[in-house]
C-alpha cells in the first residue's frame, strides 16, 4: 500500500471473460456479413426481448457500434459522420447513429471490410426522439422491411384504465413485428423458449439490482469505467441469454466478494461522485485523472439502468424493484406468445410509461442519496436529445441537496469534435480544489 | 388582411380580451397534433404557443441543447407574455417541446396541465384506438377543469367550426395555385398564424369577408414560385425576405402551415374516433414519418400542384426531427430536379446570408423558367 492508499485493491478477474465476450460480439458482426443470418438493425426492442428468439437473426445495435468507432478512431468516425451529413442528416443527430450509418454510406467498416448491410430494421420510439428516427438511415438506403413500435407514455397520476389501452398498443405492435418477421422471412419464433425465459426473467434482472446495491458500498468495489464496459457488453451488445447469464453471475460473485472484503476499485477513495448518461468513450481517462484526488465515480442512472425500474427505500437503505402494475395472469399461467408479451409489458408499466424523462429528473436525488455522493459530473451534449434532456434540471436538484455539480460540454459521446479535453481537466482541477481537495497521488 | 396581421401582432391582447368577453379558459399547446376540437367543445380557447425572440437571460439555467423555438417559448412565459394562459398541454411529439413544457411547469406549477399521448407510429392499426382512448381521457379532464360536461352537440359544433376553418384556409391556398396569385406568401402566413391563436368562429367570419375581397384583387406580379419546407414557423419574415428579391412562397410543407389544414374531420357517430382519425391521417410531420415515409410524396405533390420553381428548406438549429428528415427531402428534390436551398436558423433570421442564398436560388430557378417559357 502506498502512503495515500486507504483501501486494498485488486485487479478484476472477470476482465478476461469480458474481453472474450467482446471478441465474440465483434466476430458475430463480422460473420453476419458472410453468413446467411438476417441482420437486424437496432436490437433495442425495449422491454420484450423478442429478438433473441429468432434463431436466424443477428442483431447489431448502432449505439455500441458508433460508440466503439468514436473511441477507437476519430479519423474514421469523422469520415463516417461527414458521409452522413453530406446526404442531409443534421449535425445535431446522435453521434453514434451518424458514425454507424455514415460507415454504411461509405460501404466499409473501420478495418476496411464490407459494411454489413441490414436486412430489417425495428427502431423503437422512446426515450429519445433519435431512437424514433434513427432506423431511417438504413431504411432509406434500400427498401428493407421496417417496423415502428409505439412506446406510449404519459405524465401525471396513475390511471389503470388508461394504462390498459397503452399496454394493448404496445402488445399489438410487438405481436405484429414478430408475426411479420415470421411471414416475410419464412422463419419461426421460438415461443417455448420465450415463455420459459419470461418465467426466469425476474431472477436474471435481479442481477442488475444486486450490482446496483453492491455499488453503493464504500469503498466502491467497481469503477464506473468497469461498469460501463460491463453494461455495454452485458446489455447493449445483445449476446445470447445463456452466455450473458453466466457472465452476470460471475460478475456478481466477484463484486460481492470485493464488497465483503472492502476491496476497492480505487485505493485512495475519499470522495464519491456520480454522473448522468454516457461519458465520452474516447476520454474515459478523466476518471483516472480524478482518482489522483481520491475521487471515484460510482455510476449513473444510465449505467445502473440494467437494474430496471427501482426505487430507493429510505428505511432499508436499498434499491428495490418497483412494480406499479401487476399483470392479470400470474407468470405460471403464461401459456402463449400473446400472454407472454402482455405479461412483460404490463409489468414494465411502472418503468416505462414516461419513465425516462420523469424518473431521470425526479429520482436523481434518491440516486445521489443511495450512493452517498458528494459530487456530480453532468455532461452537456449538444448532439442527440436523450443524452442531454433534463440535465440542467438534474444539476439544480442535486445542488439543492448539497451535491456539488460540474457541467462540461461536448458534441455527443460518439463525436469527439467539441470536447475540449484540456479544458475539461482544468475544470476538474478547479472543481476539486474549490471543495478543498488536492491531488494525493 | 390587416385585421389578421394586427391580431397576430397583438395576439396576447386578443387572448386576454377573449377571456374577458367569454369568461372561458385559455389553453396553450405546442404541437400540431393537438386535437383542438375537444378543448373547443369544452368552451376552452386553444392557443398555439409561438416562438418570438426577446433578450433571454433565464432559459440557460434550465435548458441545454434545445432549439431556439422552445427556448423562446419558455422565455416568453418568464417574461410574463403568457400570463393569461390557464393551462398547458403537452403531446408525445418533439422532445424539446416536452422540455419546454416541463420547465414551464416547474416555474409555473399552478398552471393546469395534461400530457396527451399521440402515437409516434400513426399508421399502426392500434394507433386509432389508443388515440381514441387518450381523447376520452382529456375530454374528462377538461370537464373536471371547467366543471362542464361536453355533449355530442358541442363536439359536433366544434368539428363543424374547425372543418369550416380548414376549408376557408384551403381556399386561400387554392388562390395561390393561380399564376400571379392575388395573395403573397407573407400575407397568407400571417393569416395562418393569427388563425392559430384565435377563436375559430371569429376567424371564420373574418375569412368569409376576406376571401371575396382577395378574389377581386388584380393578379400579382410575376415571381419565382417557392415551396417552403422545414421546422415550424412563427412569423412571416422569411416570406417577406423572399418577396423582397422577386420570389413568392406559394405553398409550404410546415406543421403550422399546410399541415394544419390539409385534411378535415370526417364526421362519424363516434366523435372522438372521428377526431382522432383526422389527426392520424394528416400529412405526417417529420417526427411522425417513421416507418414507410409519406412526407416526401406529400412534398412532391404540393410542389406539382402549386407549380413551384424551387424549394427553400429552413431548418432550426438543433431541430432533430428535421435533421433526420432532410436526407429524404433532399433525395426527393434531387430526383425530381427541383432546385433547392437549405439553411439553418434560430428564431431570428440571419438576413443578409439568407438573402444571398435566396438570390442565388432565384438565379438558378430563373434559368429553367426562361427556357421553359421560350424566353430569350
Ligand atoms: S442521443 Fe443519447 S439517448 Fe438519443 S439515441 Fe443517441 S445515445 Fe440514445
Ligand atoms: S420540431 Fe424542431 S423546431 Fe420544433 S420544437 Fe422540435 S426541435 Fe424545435
Amino acid at each position: 500500500m502506498s502512503t495515500n492508499q486507504l483501501w486494498e485493491t485488486k485487479p478484476l478477474e472477470i476482465w478476461d471473460r469480458a474481453k472474450a465476450l467482446r471478441a465474440y460480439w465483434q466476430q458475430s458482426i463480422d460473420d453476419s456479413a458472410a453468413d446467411t443470418k438476417l441482420l437486424l438493425a437496432h436490437g433495442n426492442t425495449g422491454d420484450v426481448s423478442w429478438r433473441d428468439y429468432f434463431s436466424n437473426l443477428n442483431i447489431i445495435e448502432d449505439n455500441p457500434v458508433g460508440a466503439m468507432m468514436a473511441s477507437t478512431s476519430d479519423e474514421f468516425s469523422r469520415k463516417s459522420r461527414l458521409a452522413s451529413e453530406v446526404r442531409g442528416w443534421g449535425r445535431e443527430i446522435c453521434g453514434y447513429v451518424q458514425n454507424c450509418w455514415g460507415a454504411q454510406f461509405l460501404g466499409y467498416q473501420q478495418d476496411g471490410s464490407v459494411f454489413p448491410y441490414r436486412d430489417l430494421s425495428v427502431p423503437f420510439t422512446d426515450p429519445c426522439d433519435q431512437h424514433t428516427k434513427r432506423g431511417q438511415q438504413c431504411m432509406d438506403l434500400s427498401p428493407i422491411p421496417r417496423w415502428g413500435g409505439d412506446w406510449p407514455i404519459y405524465l401525471g397520476e396513475d390511471d389503470p384504465a388508461r394504462d390498459k389501452e397503452l399496454i394493448e398498443t404496445r402488445v399489438w405492435c410487438t405481436l405484429k413485428i414478430i408475426a411479420d418477421i415470421e411471414r416475410i422471412f419464412d422463419t419461426e419464433f421460438d415461443d417455448a423458449s420465450f415463455i420459459n425465459d419470461i418465467k426466469t426473467e425476474r431472477e436474471r434482472s435481479d442481477h442488475g439490482i444486486r450490482i446496483m446495491n453492491l455499488m453503493t458500498k464504500t469503498p466502491s468495489p467497481l469503477s464506473q469505467k468497469d461498469l460501463y464496459s460491463f453494461y455495454t457488453l452485458g446489455g447493449l451488445t445483445r449476446l445470447p441469454p445463456e452466455i450473458l447469464g453466466d457472465f452476470w453471475q460471475a460478475l456478481i460473485d466477484e463484486i460481492q466478494w470485493r464488497a465483503d472484503h472492502q476491496i476497492a476499485a480505487v485505493g485512495n477513495e475519499r470522495y464519491r461522485y456520480m454522473e448522468a448518461h454516457p461519458s465520452p468513450w474516447h476520454f474515459l481517462k478523466y476518471m483516472r485523472y480524478l482518482e489522483h484526488y481520491g475521487a471515484v465515480c460510482i455510476g449513473s442512472q444510465y449505467s445502473q439502468m440494467m437494474a430496471g425500474s427501482v426505487s430507493w427505500n429510505k428505511e432499508t437503505k436499498e434499491f428495490e424493484r418497483r412494480v406499479i402494475r401487476k399483470p392479470e395472469k400470474d407468470v405460471e399461467n403464461v401459456k402463449t406468445r400473446e400472454d407472454a408479451v402482455r405479461y412483460v409489458l404490463t409489468e414494465a408499466r411502472g418503468h416505462r410509461f414516461k419513465d425516462d424523462e420523469y424518473f431521470r429528473k425526479n429520482e436523481i436525488t434518491d440516486f445521489a442519496e443511495g450512493f452517498g455522493v458528494q459530487g456530480a459530473i453532468l455532461a452537456l451534449w449538444r448532439g442527440g436529445v436523450g443524452c442531454t434532456l433534463t440535465r440542467k434540471e438534474q444539476g439544480l436538484r442535486l445542488s439543492k441537496m448539497g451535491v456539488r455539480v460540474l457541467h462540461y460540454e461536448g458534441s455527443q459521446p460518439g463525436d469527439r469534435t467539441d470536447l475540449d479535453e484540456k479544458r475539461f481537466l482544468d475544470q476538474i482541477d478547479e472543481w476539486m480544489e474549490c471543495q478543498g481537495l488536492q491531488k494525493i497521488s | 388582411m390587416n385585421k389578421f396581421s394586427s391580431i397576430f401582432e397583438n395576439r396576447h391582447d386578443y387572448a386576454r380580451d377573449w377571456k374577458k368577453r367569454s369568461g372561458g379558459k385559455v389553453l396553450g399547446y405546442y404541437c400540431t397534433y393537438f386535437p383542438e376540437e375537444v378543448a373547443y367543445a369544452a368552451g376552452i380557447l386553444p392557443v398555439r404557443i409561438l416562438a418570438k425572440h426577446f433578450p433571454d437571460d433565464t432559459t440557460d439555467r434550465l435548458m441545454y441543447g434545445n432549439c431556439y423555438v422552445t427556448r423562446d417559448m419558455f422565455n416568453q412565459f418568464n417574461l410574463g407574455h403568457y400570463d393569461y394562459i390557464d393551462g398547458l398541454v403537452c403531446l408525445e411529439s418533439c422532445q424539446w417541446w416536452y422540455n419546454a413544457f416541463d420547465v414551464t411547469m416547474q416555474v409555473f406549477p399552478n398552471l393546469w396541465s395534461h400530457y396527451l399521448f399521440t402515437p409516434d407510429y400513426p399508421d399502426g392499426n392500434r394507433s386509432k384506438d389508443v388515440l381514441r382512448s387518450e381523447l376520452s381521457v382529456i375530454q374528462k379532464k377538461f370537464e373536471e377543469w371547467t366543471g362542464k360536461t361536453v355533449t355530442d352537440a358541442e363536439l359536433d359544433n366544434a368539428i363543424e367550426i374547425y372543418n369550416t376553418n380548414r376549408r376557408l384556409l384551403r381556399r386561400l391556398y387554392e388562390l395561390r395555385r393561380f399564376n400571379n396569385p392575388v395573395i403573397l406568401g407573407s400575407e397568407a402566413m400571417e393569416i395562418m398564424l393569427a388563425n392559430q391563436v384565435m377563436d375559430k368562429a371569429e376567424a371564420n367570419k373574418m375569412l368569409e369577408e376576406l376571401i371575396p375581397e382577395l378574389e377581386d384583387r388584380a393578379p400579382g406580379e410575376d415571381r419565382v414560385r417557392f415551396i417552403l419546407i422545414g421546422s415550424e414557423t412563427y412569423d412571416a419574415e422569411l416570406e417577406k425576405l423572399i418577396e423582397g428579391v422577386g420570389g413568392n412562397v406559394v405553398i409550404d410543407d410546415l406543421d403550422n402551415g399546410s399541415g394544419y389544414v390539409w385534411n378535415e374531420v370526417v364526421p362519424l357517430k363516434d366523435r372522438l374516433m372521428a377526431i382522432g382519425l383526422r389527426y392520424l391521417g394528416k400529412p405526417h410531420s417529420a417526427l411522425k414519418d417513421n416507418v414507410w415515409r409519406r412526407r416526401p410524396e406529400q412534398i412532391f405533390r404540393l410542389s406539382e400542384d402549386f407549380q413551384v420553381d424551387a424549394a427553400i428548406i429552413a431548418k432550426q438549429i438543433y431541430c432533430h426531427p428535421h435533421g433526420t428528415d432532410m436526407y429524404a427531402v433532399w433525395k426527393l428534390l434531387q430526383e425530381r430536379k427541383i432546385p433547392y436551398h437549405t439553411f439553418e436558423r434560430d428564431t431570428t433570421l440571419p438576413y443578409e446570408e439568407t438573402r444571398l442564398g435566396v438570390e442565388a436560388l432565384i438565379h438558378v430557378a430563373k434559368q429553367g423558367m426562361t427556357r421553359a417559357n421560350g424566353w430569350s
